[in-house]
């Protein structure tokens, strides 16, 4: 038996206008970076960009208007793993739903940051960025080599400066890829090439200009930045860049922003150095005939002085000299006289001074007298020591000469007494 | 001339427009006798004539390398000095080294 209960529904169209208002207007999903990989590219003429978004388990479609792309410094590629920020937007007609690409990032950049850090760390430690080793560029380049693209905006640059600033310098290009994966193996032989002698190049700009970060990857390989290093021409890195400078900058001789910067800094201006000759020959001269004219005014004066008009001057000056000479001689002679005559008026002085050295030396005298006089033994008794003398008037200097019951003689510093010895005792 | 005194093949552009400012340096300060003022004077005009045959010596010429039957030869191009545009760009295409 049928139940023929109705269930409740919608319509397809509003099934698909629910799920637009439900997607669209979901915050979360208004703007969100997808990852994944770019497959199916078109460039289309109208200057959108239609790809699928894929990665191993799905796939979107995406697409990338003009407004939003027109400002990209890269071009994508199939095959590209990207980060893209956008919104969904539903087609209610066929029931299917796109990503609206607003910007577009290669998901790979992180990666190359990192590698050109840790080569920049190596080829640091390597001592290839060492500044001291960075030549001058020469002074005045006869002969200017280039590598670049031949067909590239950097070319024309180099070449409009360096004539404008030069007009007869000598230009060798080198082409050279200087984008892509075969870039740096073309950059390497393009600067080898030019160090080769028959070529004659005094300086070398190599370089490209400006790109994206992956347009600029070449010049951070290791071995465009080891060609520039081995130059042994002097080498200016020429990479257009805003922001980061490629590794190549740092192991060239030189660096510039821009291709054209670059032909500036190696190329002089000639009107400059003629200007500079003229400068420097012109103060020659000046100064030459400076020299000149006081040499002519030497002679002129010296022409012009009185011996010249007038030869018995001269001897007149010579007389007056010879007369001055004799007054000089008279009067050091009175003055070699009168010192004299001072030394032997002060003669009385001199004797007086030598009685009083005398009367010192008197002085002197008894007081030495009266000093040994203190040690002579008359003067030692009266300070009241004796002297004992035996029979035999000798001096007894130990008890060991005496004994009880000898006679003695005591000697004082104004008499003499005899005595008789009692008792010994020793010590 | 006397020898050595004169600008020897070696000497640079550089070199020679140093010494001749060094000559001017030294007349101006006046302390030169004539005859050696005349000296330097001498050897001044003879390095500023070396000077501008240095700045002539460049022949305003633009070359491109190519390579022919495994060797590397310079092609002479015509170039538009206003822009720096070389006047013959199809050729050089795909000529890269």
């Amino acid at each position: 038996m049928e139940i023929d209960v109705q269930p409740q529904f919608i319509t397809v169209t509003e099934l698909n206008r629910l799920v637009k208002s439900e997607l669209e207007n979901c915050p979360y999903l208004n703007s969100i970076w997808v990852k994944g990989e770019i497959f199916n590219l078109t460039y289309h003429s109208s200057g959108h960009i239609y790809f699928t978004l894929k990665d191993d388990n799905a796939a979107v479609s995406a697409v990338f208007f003009r407004n939003y792309n027109k400002n990209m410094k890269f071009r994508l590629e199939d095959g590209m793993s990207v980060l893209v920020l956008g919104g969904l937007t539903v087609f209610e007609k066929r029931g299917s739903y796109q990503l609206n690409a607003v910007s577009v990032k290669p998901e790979g950049a992180g990666e190359l940051q990192k590698r050109i850090e840790q080569l920049k760390k190596k080829l640091t430690a390597e001592g290839v960025f060492d500044p001291a080793r960075k030549r001058p560029l020469p002074f005045l380049p006869k002969r200017l080599g280039i590598v670049t693209s031949p067909t590239g905006a950097a070319l024309h640059d180099i070449i409009k400066v360096a004539l404008r600033r030069y007009p007869n310098i000598e230009i060798v290009l080198a082409p050279a890829k200087v984008q892509g994966d075969d870039a740096p193996v073309s950059i390497v032989r393009a600067i080898k090439e030019l160090n080769r002698p028959q070529w004659r190049i005094d300086v070398i700009i190599a370089g490209r200009g400006g790109g994206s970060f992956e347009d600029l990857m070449p010049f951070n390989e290791e071995a465009v930045v080891m060609a520039y290093y081995n130059s042994l021409v002097p080498i200016i890195s020429a990479v257009g860049h805003q922001v980061d400078h490629p590794l190549c900058d740092d192991a060239a001789d030189a660096y510039a922003p821009t291709p054209s910067a670059a032909a500036e800094l190696a190329v002089p201006v000639k009107s400059d150095l003629e200007d500079e000759i003229k400068y420097i020959t012109g103060r020659i001269n000046t100064s030459l005939a400076a020299s000149l004219d006081r040499v002519k005014a030497r002679i002129d004066s010296a022409l012009s002085r009185r011996v010249f008009r007038d030869p018995g001057e001269i001897i007149n000056m010579r007389e007056m000299a010879v007369s001055d000479l004799e007054f000089r001689m008279a009067s050091s002679m009175k003055g070699l006289i009168s010192a004299h005559k001072e030394r032997l008026l002060r003669v009385p002085d001199i004797c007086m001074l030598e009685r009083h050295i005398l009367m010192n030396k008197k002085h002197a005298f008894v007081l030495q007298l009266q000093a040994v006089e203190k040690l002579s033994p008359m003067a030692i008794l009266k300070r009241g020591y004796t002297v004992v003398t035996g029979k035999d008037k000798k001096i007894i200097k130990s008890v060991e000469k005496i004994k009880a019951g000898d006679r003695v003689e005591i000697r004082f510093h104004d008499g003499f007494a005899a005595a008789e010895i009692d008792s010994v005792t020793k010590g | 001339m006397e020898k050595g005194k004169k600008a020897s093949p070696k000497q640079t552009f550089e070199e020679a427009l140093k010494e001749l400012e060094e000559i001017a340096a030294k007349l101006e300060a006046g302390e030169l006798g004539l005859d050696d003022s005349i000296q330097e004077f001498e050897k001044a005009t003879r390095l500023a004539a070396f000077c501008h045959s240095k700045l002539e010596e460049a022949e305003r010429r633009i070359e491109i390398l190519q390579k022919g039957g495994g060797e590397i030869s310079a092609r002479e191009v015509a170039v538009k000095s206003g822009t720096g545009e070389i006047e013959e760009d199809e050729e050089m295409q795909g000529s890269l080294l």
